[in-house]
Protein backbone atom coordinates (compact mmCIF):
# COMPACT_ATOMS: atom_id res chain seq x y z
CA UNK A 1 0.00 0.00 0.00
CA UNK A 2 1.52 3.29 -1.23
CA UNK A 3 1.73 5.08 2.74
CA UNK A 4 1.31 9.08 0.55
CA UNK A 5 -1.20 11.12 1.11
CA UNK A 6 -4.01 10.46 -1.43
CA UNK A 7 -5.61 14.13 0.22
CA UNK A 8 -3.41 16.23 2.15
CA UNK A 9 -5.17 19.38 3.22
CA UNK A 10 -3.36 22.02 4.90
CA UNK A 11 -4.55 25.58 7.09
CA UNK A 12 -8.07 25.55 5.29
CA UNK A 13 -9.89 28.61 6.26
CA UNK A 14 -12.93 29.38 4.75
CA UNK A 15 -14.83 32.69 5.64
CA UNK A 16 -18.96 33.24 5.01
CA UNK A 17 -19.54 37.22 4.58
CA UNK A 18 -16.94 39.70 5.39
CA UNK A 19 -16.46 37.61 8.55
CA UNK A 20 -17.71 34.73 9.55
CA UNK A 21 -15.24 32.01 9.60
CA UNK A 22 -16.52 28.82 9.36
CA UNK A 23 -13.49 26.60 8.57
CA UNK A 24 -10.58 28.04 10.48
CA UNK A 25 -7.03 26.23 9.48
CA UNK A 26 -7.96 22.39 9.17
CA UNK A 27 -5.06 20.26 8.34
CA UNK A 28 -5.35 16.72 7.59
CA UNK A 29 -4.09 13.47 5.30
CA UNK A 30 -5.97 10.49 3.68
CA UNK A 31 -4.22 7.64 2.79
CA UNK A 32 -4.96 5.05 0.03
CA UNK A 33 -7.58 2.56 1.45
CA UNK A 34 -8.27 4.40 4.59
CA UNK A 35 -11.33 5.92 5.73
CA UNK A 36 -11.08 8.87 8.29
CA UNK A 37 -13.58 10.29 10.07
CA UNK A 38 -14.33 14.10 10.64
CA UNK A 39 -16.45 14.43 13.56
CA UNK A 40 -18.56 17.38 15.11
CA UNK A 41 -21.64 19.00 15.66
CA UNK A 42 -24.19 20.91 13.57
CA UNK A 43 -21.66 23.76 12.57
CA UNK A 44 -18.40 22.39 13.44
CA UNK A 45 -17.59 22.84 9.84
CA UNK A 46 -17.01 19.30 8.80
CA UNK A 47 -19.22 19.68 5.74
CA UNK A 48 -17.85 23.53 4.59
CA UNK A 49 -14.47 21.66 4.85
CA UNK A 50 -15.25 19.11 2.40
CA UNK A 51 -16.90 21.67 0.17
CA UNK A 52 -14.10 23.67 0.33
CA UNK A 53 -12.15 20.84 -0.90
CA UNK A 54 -14.45 19.90 -3.62
CA UNK A 55 -14.86 23.16 -5.08
CA UNK A 56 -18.80 23.52 -4.36
CA UNK A 57 -19.32 26.32 -1.93
CA UNK A 58 -22.40 28.34 -1.98
CA UNK A 59 -22.14 31.49 -3.69
CA UNK A 60 -21.43 33.32 0.12
CA UNK A 61 -18.74 31.72 0.87
CA UNK A 62 -14.43 32.37 0.43
CA UNK A 63 -11.93 30.13 0.52
CA UNK A 64 -9.31 32.47 2.84
CA UNK A 65 -6.52 30.38 2.99
CA UNK A 66 -4.87 27.18 3.06
CA UNK A 67 -4.37 24.05 0.14
CA UNK A 68 -5.38 20.96 -1.10
CA UNK A 69 -2.94 18.20 -2.48
CA UNK A 70 -4.38 15.71 -4.58
CA UNK A 71 -2.27 13.70 -6.95
CA UNK A 72 0.13 16.48 -7.59
CA UNK A 73 -2.87 19.44 -7.79
CA UNK A 74 -3.97 21.93 -5.15
CA UNK A 75 -7.48 22.06 -5.67
CA UNK A 76 -7.77 25.18 -3.90
CA UNK A 77 -5.63 26.70 -6.65
CA UNK A 78 -6.62 24.93 -10.30
CA UNK A 79 -10.03 26.34 -10.92
CA UNK A 80 -13.14 25.42 -11.79
CA UNK A 81 -12.31 23.93 -15.05
CA UNK A 82 -9.65 21.91 -13.69
CA UNK A 83 -11.82 20.78 -10.65
CA UNK A 84 -14.39 19.53 -12.72
CA UNK A 85 -12.04 17.22 -14.64
CA UNK A 86 -11.49 15.35 -11.28
CA UNK A 87 -14.72 15.61 -9.61
CA UNK A 88 -16.83 12.42 -10.67
CA UNK A 89 -14.21 11.28 -11.85
CA UNK A 90 -10.86 10.85 -9.42
CA UNK A 91 -13.22 12.11 -6.03
CA UNK A 92 -16.50 11.07 -6.23
CA UNK A 93 -19.67 12.32 -3.40
CA UNK A 94 -22.11 10.73 -1.29
CA UNK A 95 -24.69 12.77 0.45
CA UNK A 96 -26.99 12.56 3.21
CA UNK A 97 -30.40 12.42 0.95
CA UNK A 98 -30.06 10.91 -2.32
CA UNK A 99 -33.30 12.10 -2.75
CA UNK A 100 -31.50 15.72 -3.43
CA UNK A 101 -28.53 14.61 -4.68
CA UNK A 102 -29.79 12.91 -7.66
CA UNK A 103 -32.04 14.70 -10.38
CA UNK A 104 -35.51 13.69 -9.93
CA UNK A 105 -36.31 14.42 -13.47
CA UNK A 106 -33.86 11.68 -14.90
CA UNK A 107 -33.64 7.81 -15.51
CA UNK A 108 -30.82 5.96 -13.35
CA UNK A 109 -29.49 5.46 -16.18
CA UNK A 110 -28.76 8.86 -17.26
CA UNK A 111 -27.80 9.97 -13.86
CA UNK A 112 -25.19 6.96 -13.74
CA UNK A 113 -23.65 6.87 -17.30
CA UNK A 114 -23.36 10.86 -17.02
CA UNK A 115 -19.85 11.12 -15.96
CA UNK A 116 -18.96 8.03 -17.65
CA UNK A 117 -19.43 9.98 -20.97
CA UNK A 118 -18.62 13.20 -20.10
CA UNK A 119 -14.98 12.65 -18.67
CA UNK A 120 -14.76 10.51 -21.83
CA UNK A 121 -14.17 6.77 -20.15
CA UNK A 122 -16.05 5.02 -22.24
CA UNK A 123 -18.77 5.05 -24.77
CA UNK A 124 -22.43 5.00 -23.97
CA UNK A 125 -23.20 1.43 -24.93
CA UNK A 126 -19.90 0.32 -22.42
CA UNK A 127 -21.04 3.09 -19.92
CA UNK A 128 -24.87 1.28 -19.71
CA UNK A 129 -23.26 -1.91 -19.11
CA UNK A 130 -20.73 -0.47 -16.63
CA UNK A 131 -23.89 1.41 -15.08
CA UNK A 132 -26.10 -1.73 -14.81
CA UNK A 133 -22.76 -3.67 -12.85
CA UNK A 134 -22.48 -0.90 -10.31
CA UNK A 135 -26.09 -1.04 -9.69
CA UNK A 136 -25.82 -4.91 -9.48
CA UNK A 137 -23.16 -4.12 -7.28
CA UNK A 138 -24.30 -2.48 -4.35
CA UNK A 139 -27.63 -4.68 -4.10
CA UNK A 140 -30.40 -3.42 -6.59
CA UNK A 141 -32.47 -6.56 -8.09
CA UNK A 142 -32.68 -6.71 -11.94
CA UNK A 143 -30.68 -3.94 -12.25
CA UNK A 144 -31.26 -4.20 -16.28
CA UNK A 145 -34.77 -3.50 -15.47
CA UNK A 146 -34.14 -0.86 -12.45
CA UNK A 147 -31.71 1.22 -14.74
CA UNK A 148 -34.46 2.42 -16.55
CA UNK A 149 -36.31 4.14 -13.44
CA UNK A 150 -36.26 7.40 -11.49
CA UNK A 151 -35.43 7.97 -8.31
CA UNK A 152 -38.50 8.51 -6.97
CA UNK A 153 -39.60 5.21 -7.81
CA UNK A 154 -37.33 3.80 -5.65
CA UNK A 155 -37.16 3.35 -1.95
CA UNK A 156 -35.12 5.43 0.75
CA UNK A 157 -32.28 2.79 1.26
CA UNK A 158 -32.30 1.64 -2.66
CA UNK A 159 -32.11 4.94 -3.62
CA UNK A 160 -28.77 5.76 -0.98
CA UNK A 161 -27.79 2.34 -3.03
CA UNK A 162 -28.36 3.67 -6.41
CA UNK A 163 -26.24 7.03 -5.12
CA UNK A 164 -23.33 5.03 -4.09
CA UNK A 165 -23.23 3.11 -7.90
CA UNK A 166 -23.18 6.48 -9.10
CA UNK A 167 -20.04 7.19 -7.10
CA UNK A 168 -18.56 3.81 -7.83
CA UNK A 169 -19.18 3.79 -12.01
CA UNK A 170 -15.87 5.53 -12.26
CA UNK A 171 -13.88 3.94 -9.38
CA UNK A 172 -13.06 7.03 -7.67
CA UNK A 173 -9.57 7.31 -5.89
CA UNK A 174 -11.23 9.35 -2.55
CA UNK A 175 -14.44 9.29 -2.17
CA UNK A 176 -16.37 12.24 -0.10
CA UNK A 177 -19.34 10.53 1.79
CA UNK A 178 -21.33 13.49 3.74
CA UNK A 179 -23.68 11.28 6.62
CA UNK A 180 -24.34 8.96 4.21
CA UNK A 181 -26.41 6.43 6.23
CA UNK A 182 -28.47 9.48 8.60
CA UNK A 183 -31.21 9.13 6.76
CA UNK A 184 -31.73 5.60 6.32
CA UNK A 185 -33.26 2.61 8.78
CA UNK A 186 -30.35 1.35 11.27
CA UNK A 187 -31.07 -2.17 9.54
CA UNK A 188 -30.30 -0.50 6.04
CA UNK A 189 -27.56 1.32 7.36
CA UNK A 190 -24.71 -1.32 8.17
CA UNK A 191 -25.53 -2.73 4.74
CA UNK A 192 -25.00 0.82 2.89
CA UNK A 193 -21.28 0.78 5.26
CA UNK A 194 -20.76 -2.65 4.28
CA UNK A 195 -20.63 -1.75 0.19
CA UNK A 196 -18.67 1.38 1.18
CA UNK A 197 -16.24 -0.56 2.58
CA UNK A 198 -16.33 -2.99 -0.40
CA UNK A 199 -14.79 0.73 -2.40
CA UNK A 200 -12.28 1.08 0.77
CA UNK A 201 -10.93 -2.33 0.39
CA UNK A 202 -10.29 -1.88 -3.26
CA UNK A 203 -8.36 1.12 -2.50
CA UNK A 204 -10.39 4.24 -2.45
CA UNK A 205 -9.26 6.51 -0.03
CA UNK A 206 -12.80 7.33 2.28
CA UNK A 207 -13.45 10.51 3.70
CA UNK A 208 -16.99 10.16 6.37
CA UNK A 209 -18.35 13.03 7.99
CA UNK A 210 -20.71 11.67 10.45
CA UNK A 211 -21.81 12.71 14.15
CA UNK A 212 -22.61 8.99 14.55
CA UNK A 213 -19.75 7.41 16.34
CA UNK A 214 -20.95 4.35 16.07
CA UNK A 215 -20.74 4.62 12.23
CA UNK A 216 -17.15 6.10 12.92
CA UNK A 217 -16.38 2.90 14.72
CA UNK A 218 -17.80 0.97 12.63
CA UNK A 219 -16.28 2.31 9.50
CA UNK A 220 -13.31 4.76 9.75
CA UNK A 221 -9.47 3.76 10.44
CA UNK A 222 -8.89 7.25 11.77
CA UNK A 223 -10.51 10.22 13.64
CA UNK A 224 -10.52 13.98 13.55
CA UNK A 225 -12.78 16.00 15.81
CA UNK A 226 -13.96 19.41 14.75
CA UNK A 227 -15.55 22.14 17.40
CA UNK A 228 -16.26 25.72 16.50
CA UNK A 229 -13.97 25.09 12.48
CA UNK A 230 -11.40 23.86 14.08
CA UNK A 231 -9.99 20.37 14.86
CA UNK A 232 -9.04 19.85 18.48
CA UNK A 233 -8.34 16.50 18.45
CA UNK A 234 -6.92 13.61 15.92
CA UNK A 235 -6.51 9.87 16.66
CA UNK A 236 -7.12 6.26 15.57
CA UNK A 237 -10.48 5.61 15.68
CA UNK A 238 -10.83 3.05 19.00
CA UNK A 239 -8.03 5.03 20.60
CA UNK A 240 -10.45 8.24 20.64
CA UNK A 241 -13.32 6.58 21.80
CA UNK A 242 -12.04 4.23 24.07
CA UNK A 243 -9.62 7.13 25.53
CA UNK A 244 -10.82 10.15 24.45
CA UNK A 245 -8.50 13.34 25.63
CA UNK A 246 -9.52 16.37 24.85
CA UNK A 247 -12.52 17.85 26.96
CA UNK A 248 -14.80 18.01 23.88
CA UNK A 249 -14.29 14.53 22.75
CA UNK A 250 -14.90 13.02 26.26
CA UNK A 251 -18.34 15.24 26.15
CA UNK A 252 -19.16 13.64 23.07
CA UNK A 253 -18.95 10.28 24.36
CA UNK A 254 -20.24 11.52 27.45
CA UNK A 255 -23.01 12.42 25.61
CA UNK A 256 -23.69 9.46 23.42
CA UNK A 257 -26.27 7.03 24.66
CA UNK A 258 -26.07 3.91 23.42
CA UNK A 259 -27.81 -0.21 23.73
CA UNK A 260 -27.15 -1.21 27.42
CA UNK A 261 -25.82 2.18 28.77
CA UNK A 262 -29.22 2.31 30.34
CA UNK A 263 -27.23 2.35 33.97
CA UNK A 264 -24.60 5.09 32.22
CA UNK A 265 -25.02 8.06 33.69
CA UNK A 266 -25.23 10.73 31.15
CA UNK A 267 -22.23 13.63 30.94
CA UNK A 268 -24.04 15.86 29.03
CA UNK A 269 -21.50 19.12 27.78
CA UNK A 270 -23.56 22.18 29.04
CA UNK A 271 -24.77 24.86 27.21
CA UNK A 272 -24.52 25.17 23.19
CA UNK A 273 -21.91 25.16 20.18
CA UNK A 274 -20.93 29.04 20.01
CA UNK A 275 -22.44 31.25 17.23
CA UNK A 276 -19.81 31.72 15.00
CA UNK A 277 -19.68 35.46 14.76
CA UNK A 278 -19.21 35.84 17.99
CA UNK A 279 -16.55 33.12 18.30
CA UNK A 280 -15.04 32.81 22.03
CA UNK A 281 -11.52 33.99 22.06
CA UNK A 282 -9.05 31.16 22.33
CA UNK A 283 -10.11 28.18 22.71
CA UNK A 284 -13.76 28.50 21.63
CA UNK A 285 -14.56 25.02 23.53
CA UNK A 286 -14.13 26.89 26.82
CA UNK A 287 -16.97 27.86 27.96
CA UNK A 288 -18.23 24.86 28.39
CA UNK A 289 -15.63 23.12 29.22
CA UNK A 290 -15.86 21.56 32.60
CA UNK A 291 -11.65 21.44 32.77
CA UNK A 292 -11.30 25.32 31.56
CA UNK A 293 -8.98 27.72 33.72
CA UNK A 294 -8.87 31.19 32.70
CA UNK A 295 -6.93 32.97 31.50
CA UNK A 296 -4.98 30.68 29.96
CA UNK A 297 -7.98 28.89 27.88
CA UNK A 298 -8.79 32.40 26.38
CA UNK A 299 -5.50 32.36 24.55
CA UNK A 300 -4.74 30.27 21.40
CA UNK A 301 -4.19 27.02 21.52
CA UNK A 302 -1.92 25.17 19.61
CA UNK A 303 -2.51 21.53 17.73
CA UNK A 304 -0.22 19.31 20.37
CA UNK A 305 0.80 15.80 19.45
CA UNK A 306 -0.01 13.56 22.72
CA UNK A 307 0.65 10.65 21.44
CA UNK A 308 1.59 7.96 18.72
CA UNK A 309 -0.85 9.40 16.02
CA UNK A 310 -2.62 11.73 18.25
CA UNK A 311 -3.26 14.90 18.43
CA UNK A 312 -5.35 17.40 20.78
CA UNK A 313 -5.44 20.91 21.14
CA UNK A 314 -5.75 22.00 24.72
CA UNK A 315 -3.12 22.51 27.00
CA UNK A 316 -4.77 20.93 29.65
CA UNK A 317 -4.59 17.01 27.94
CA UNK A 318 -2.46 14.05 29.28
CA UNK A 319 0.18 13.50 27.16
CA UNK A 320 1.36 9.88 26.94
CA UNK A 321 4.84 9.32 28.95
CA UNK B 1 -51.64 -3.50 37.90
CA UNK B 2 -51.53 0.65 37.86
CA UNK B 3 -54.09 2.99 36.70
CA UNK B 4 -54.95 3.11 32.98
CA UNK B 5 -54.38 5.98 31.14
CA UNK B 6 -54.87 5.59 27.49
CA UNK B 7 -55.36 2.04 25.64
CA UNK B 8 -55.52 1.23 21.73
CA UNK B 9 -57.96 -1.79 21.18
CA UNK B 10 -57.18 -3.29 17.98
CA UNK B 11 -56.67 -0.54 16.05
CA UNK B 12 -56.36 -0.19 12.68
CA UNK B 13 -55.24 2.52 10.08
CA UNK B 14 -56.07 2.07 6.03
CA UNK B 15 -55.27 4.93 4.02
CA UNK B 16 -56.49 5.26 0.56
CA UNK B 17 -53.74 6.84 -1.72
CA UNK B 18 -53.76 6.31 -5.88
CA UNK B 19 -51.30 3.58 -5.40
CA UNK B 20 -54.01 1.68 -3.18
CA UNK B 21 -54.86 0.77 0.21
CA UNK B 22 -51.94 1.13 2.70
CA UNK B 23 -52.48 -0.66 6.12
CA UNK B 24 -51.05 2.00 8.01
CA UNK B 25 -51.62 0.42 11.85
CA UNK B 26 -52.77 -2.95 12.09
CA UNK B 27 -54.37 -4.32 14.46
CA UNK B 28 -52.63 -3.02 17.37
CA UNK B 29 -53.35 -2.90 21.23
CA UNK B 30 -51.50 -0.51 23.46
CA UNK B 31 -51.56 0.90 26.75
CA UNK B 32 -50.34 3.51 28.84
CA UNK B 33 -50.85 3.67 32.50
CA UNK B 34 -50.81 6.73 34.94
CA UNK B 35 -46.87 7.85 35.48
CA UNK B 36 -45.46 5.63 32.50
CA UNK B 37 -43.30 6.17 29.65
CA UNK B 38 -44.34 3.66 27.23
CA UNK B 39 -41.39 3.26 24.21
CA UNK B 40 -42.56 2.64 20.71
CA UNK B 41 -39.72 1.87 18.26
CA UNK B 42 -39.59 0.76 14.16
CA UNK B 43 -38.16 1.89 11.66
CA UNK B 44 -39.42 4.33 9.00
CA UNK B 45 -43.26 3.58 7.99
CA UNK B 46 -43.58 0.80 10.53
CA UNK B 47 -46.64 3.16 11.73
CA UNK B 48 -45.08 4.27 14.82
CA UNK B 49 -46.59 7.93 13.86
CA UNK B 50 -50.17 7.13 12.82
CA UNK B 51 -50.28 4.85 15.95
CA UNK B 52 -49.74 8.34 17.60
CA UNK B 53 -52.14 10.47 15.63
CA UNK B 54 -54.17 7.56 16.76
CA UNK B 55 -53.87 7.50 20.26
CA UNK B 56 -54.16 11.12 20.08
CA UNK B 57 -57.58 11.06 18.08
CA UNK B 58 -56.33 13.41 15.89
CA UNK B 59 -57.27 11.03 13.17
CA UNK B 60 -60.05 8.33 13.18
CA UNK B 61 -59.33 4.26 13.46
CA UNK B 62 -60.44 2.08 10.54
CA UNK B 63 -61.07 -0.69 12.72
CA UNK B 64 -60.88 -1.24 16.81
CA UNK B 65 -61.07 2.33 19.68
CA UNK B 66 -58.99 3.97 21.32
CA UNK B 67 -59.87 4.86 24.66
CA UNK B 68 -58.65 7.86 27.40
CA UNK B 69 -59.47 7.78 30.91
CA UNK B 70 -62.68 6.15 30.07
CA UNK B 71 -63.86 8.24 26.91
CA UNK B 72 -63.84 6.27 23.80
CA UNK B 73 -62.75 9.36 21.30
CA UNK B 74 -63.96 7.73 18.29
CA UNK B 75 -67.82 8.16 19.79
CA UNK B 76 -66.99 11.56 21.69
CA UNK B 77 -68.78 14.38 20.57
CA UNK B 78 -66.64 17.13 19.28
CA UNK B 79 -67.54 19.51 22.19
CA UNK B 80 -66.77 16.73 24.83
CA UNK B 81 -63.37 16.14 22.50
CA UNK B 82 -62.10 19.44 22.87
CA UNK B 83 -62.76 19.51 27.18
CA UNK B 84 -60.10 16.30 26.69
CA UNK B 85 -57.43 17.58 24.15
CA UNK B 86 -55.37 19.78 26.57
CA UNK B 87 -55.13 16.50 29.06
CA UNK B 88 -52.94 14.71 25.78
CA UNK B 89 -50.25 17.18 24.48
CA UNK B 90 -47.20 16.23 21.63
CA UNK B 91 -43.73 17.12 20.94
CA UNK B 92 -42.78 16.79 17.34
CA UNK B 93 -39.15 16.34 16.17
CA UNK B 94 -39.01 19.43 14.42
CA UNK B 95 -39.11 22.25 17.48
CA UNK B 96 -39.24 25.30 15.07
CA UNK B 97 -42.27 23.79 13.07
CA UNK B 98 -44.52 22.87 16.36
CA UNK B 99 -43.91 27.14 17.41
CA UNK B 100 -45.43 29.73 16.52
CA UNK B 101 -42.99 31.94 14.39
CA UNK B 102 -44.28 35.42 15.02
CA UNK B 103 -44.81 34.71 18.84
CA UNK B 104 -42.56 35.11 21.64
CA UNK B 105 -40.49 32.22 23.34
CA UNK B 106 -43.37 33.08 26.55
CA UNK B 107 -46.08 34.15 23.99
CA UNK B 108 -45.44 30.66 22.67
CA UNK B 109 -46.16 29.33 26.17
CA UNK B 110 -48.78 31.48 27.68
CA UNK B 111 -51.09 30.68 23.90
CA UNK B 112 -52.50 27.25 24.89
CA UNK B 113 -53.25 28.87 28.53
CA UNK B 114 -55.31 31.87 26.60
CA UNK B 115 -56.95 29.43 23.91
CA UNK B 116 -58.20 27.16 26.63
CA UNK B 117 -59.48 30.43 28.91
CA UNK B 118 -56.78 29.04 32.50
CA UNK B 119 -56.44 32.48 34.74
CA UNK B 120 -55.61 36.15 33.31
CA UNK B 121 -53.38 37.30 31.57
CA UNK B 122 -51.02 37.90 33.98
CA UNK B 123 -51.21 34.40 35.86
CA UNK B 124 -50.50 33.16 32.21
CA UNK B 125 -47.62 35.05 32.15
CA UNK B 126 -46.53 33.81 35.37
CA UNK B 127 -47.27 30.28 34.63
CA UNK B 128 -45.28 30.60 31.43
CA UNK B 129 -42.33 31.98 32.95
CA UNK B 130 -42.48 29.30 35.32
CA UNK B 131 -42.55 26.71 32.59
CA UNK B 132 -39.97 28.26 30.55
CA UNK B 133 -37.50 28.11 33.36
CA UNK B 134 -38.63 24.20 34.78
CA UNK B 135 -37.56 23.59 30.60
CA UNK B 136 -34.28 25.06 31.38
CA UNK B 137 -35.01 28.46 29.57
CA UNK B 138 -33.75 31.22 30.92
CA UNK B 139 -36.52 33.61 31.81
CA UNK B 140 -34.18 37.09 30.64
CA UNK B 141 -34.51 35.53 26.76
CA UNK B 142 -38.65 34.92 27.26
CA UNK B 143 -39.04 37.48 25.08
CA UNK B 144 -36.86 36.63 22.03
CA UNK B 145 -38.41 34.69 18.99
CA UNK B 146 -38.46 31.08 18.22
CA UNK B 147 -35.29 32.17 16.00
CA UNK B 148 -33.09 33.15 17.83
CA UNK B 149 -33.03 30.52 19.74
CA UNK B 150 -31.31 27.13 18.94
CA UNK B 151 -32.81 23.83 18.23
CA UNK B 152 -32.07 22.42 21.89
CA UNK B 153 -33.35 25.08 23.42
CA UNK B 154 -36.55 25.45 20.38
CA UNK B 155 -37.36 22.15 21.71
CA UNK B 156 -37.73 22.89 25.35
CA UNK B 157 -39.48 25.84 24.48
CA UNK B 158 -41.95 23.44 22.76
CA UNK B 159 -41.84 21.54 25.55
CA UNK B 160 -42.80 23.91 28.09
CA UNK B 161 -45.75 24.62 25.83
CA UNK B 162 -46.78 21.30 25.59
CA UNK B 163 -46.61 21.18 29.87
CA UNK B 164 -48.18 24.64 29.80
CA UNK B 165 -52.16 22.71 30.13
CA UNK B 166 -50.86 20.29 32.82
CA UNK B 167 -51.45 17.41 30.37
CA UNK B 168 -52.20 13.83 32.03
CA UNK B 169 -50.33 12.33 28.57
CA UNK B 170 -47.38 13.42 26.50
CA UNK B 171 -46.85 11.92 23.18
CA UNK B 172 -43.13 12.47 22.03
CA UNK B 173 -42.19 11.68 18.55
CA UNK B 174 -38.80 11.45 17.97
CA UNK B 175 -38.42 14.31 19.89
CA UNK B 176 -34.35 14.32 19.84
CA UNK B 177 -34.05 12.66 16.36
CA UNK B 178 -33.09 16.51 15.00
CA UNK B 179 -30.70 17.46 17.61
CA UNK B 180 -26.74 17.20 18.41
CA UNK B 181 -25.75 14.16 20.58
CA UNK B 182 -24.67 17.02 22.80
CA UNK B 183 -28.22 18.64 23.03
CA UNK B 184 -29.92 15.40 22.75
CA UNK B 185 -27.98 14.50 26.01
CA UNK B 186 -29.46 17.16 27.84
CA UNK B 187 -33.07 16.93 26.28
CA UNK B 188 -33.17 13.19 27.69
CA UNK B 189 -31.73 14.19 31.29
CA UNK B 190 -34.69 17.05 30.83
CA UNK B 191 -37.67 14.48 29.99
CA UNK B 192 -35.78 12.40 32.65
CA UNK B 193 -36.39 15.45 35.16
CA UNK B 194 -40.17 15.94 34.25
CA UNK B 195 -40.86 12.25 34.09
CA UNK B 196 -39.95 12.30 38.31
CA UNK B 197 -40.58 15.62 39.08
CA UNK B 198 -44.27 15.70 37.56
CA UNK B 199 -45.47 11.83 37.59
CA UNK B 200 -45.88 12.31 33.24
CA UNK B 201 -47.21 9.67 31.24
CA UNK B 202 -45.86 9.30 27.96
CA UNK B 203 -45.80 7.59 25.30
CA UNK B 204 -42.25 8.27 23.42
CA UNK B 205 -41.85 7.14 19.85
CA UNK B 206 -38.03 6.79 18.59
CA UNK B 207 -36.06 4.76 15.92
CA UNK B 208 -33.14 5.10 18.15
CA UNK B 209 -33.17 2.13 20.95
CA UNK B 210 -30.53 3.48 22.67
CA UNK B 211 -32.97 6.69 24.14
CA UNK B 212 -36.12 4.44 24.45
CA UNK B 213 -33.84 2.27 26.75
CA UNK B 214 -32.89 5.19 28.70
CA UNK B 215 -36.74 6.38 29.29
CA UNK B 216 -39.49 3.54 28.86
CA UNK B 217 -40.58 1.67 31.17
CA UNK B 218 -42.00 -0.66 28.83
CA UNK B 219 -41.27 -0.66 25.31
CA UNK B 220 -43.79 -2.23 22.13
CA UNK B 221 -41.71 -2.58 19.07
CA UNK B 222 -43.20 -2.18 15.51
CA UNK B 223 -42.82 -3.78 11.73
CA UNK B 224 -45.02 -3.09 8.92
CA UNK B 225 -47.81 -1.37 10.89
CA UNK B 226 -48.14 -4.31 13.57
CA UNK B 227 -46.06 -4.90 17.09
CA UNK B 228 -44.71 -7.48 16.80
CA UNK B 229 -43.31 -7.18 20.35
CA UNK B 230 -44.18 -5.54 23.85
CA UNK B 231 -42.21 -6.27 27.22
CA UNK B 232 -40.44 -4.24 30.06
CA UNK B 233 -37.46 -2.39 28.77
CA UNK B 234 -35.26 -4.53 30.33
CA UNK B 235 -36.07 -7.56 29.04
CA UNK B 236 -36.72 -6.68 25.76
CA UNK B 237 -33.54 -5.64 25.32
CA UNK B 238 -31.91 -8.26 27.33
CA UNK B 239 -33.44 -11.12 25.73
CA UNK B 240 -35.66 -9.83 22.89
CA UNK B 241 -37.93 -12.72 21.09
CA UNK B 242 -39.04 -11.65 18.22
CA UNK B 243 -36.53 -12.18 15.26
CA UNK B 244 -37.32 -8.93 14.13
CA UNK B 245 -36.52 -7.28 17.04
CA UNK B 246 -33.26 -9.26 17.19
CA UNK B 247 -32.59 -7.67 14.31
CA UNK B 248 -32.59 -4.26 14.97
CA UNK B 249 -30.65 -4.67 18.22
CA UNK B 250 -28.00 -6.49 15.97
CA UNK B 251 -27.79 -3.62 13.67
CA UNK B 252 -26.70 -1.11 16.19
CA UNK B 253 -23.50 0.30 16.18
CA UNK B 254 -21.33 0.13 19.28
CA UNK B 255 -19.96 3.76 20.11
CA UNK B 256 -17.57 2.36 23.12
CA UNK B 257 -15.49 -0.82 23.20
CA UNK B 258 -17.49 -4.26 24.72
Amino acid sequence: MNDEALLSVRDLRTTFGSSLTAVDGVSFDVRRGQALAIVGESGSGKSVTMRSVMGILPRTARITGGQAYFGGRDLLAIGDKELRKIRGREIAMVFQSAMEAMNPTLTLERQLTEHLIWHGLCNKAEARKRAVRALGDVGIPDPEKRIRTYPFQLSGGMRQRAMIAMAMVTEPDLLIADEPTTAVDVTVQRQILDLLKGLKDRGTGVIMITHDLGVARYFCDDAVVMYAGRVVERAPMASLLDDPRHPYTVGLLGSSVEVGGRELALRPIPGSPPDLSRRPVGCAFHPRCPRAELPRCQTEQEILTIGPDRDAACWKVTVDA
Amino acid sequence: MPDELVRAESVTKVFRTRAGEVRAVDDVSLTVHRGETLGLVGESGSGKSTVARLMMGLQPCTSGRVVFDGNDLGQLPARELRVLRPRMQMVFQNPYGSLLPHFSAIGNVMEPLRLHERGDKASRRTRALELLDLVGINTHNAELYPRQFSGGQQQRIAIARALALEPDLLVCDEPTSSLDVSIQAQILELFTDLRNRLGLSMLFISHNLAVVERLADRVAVMNKGQVVEESPTETLFRAPQDPYTRQLLSAVLPVRAE
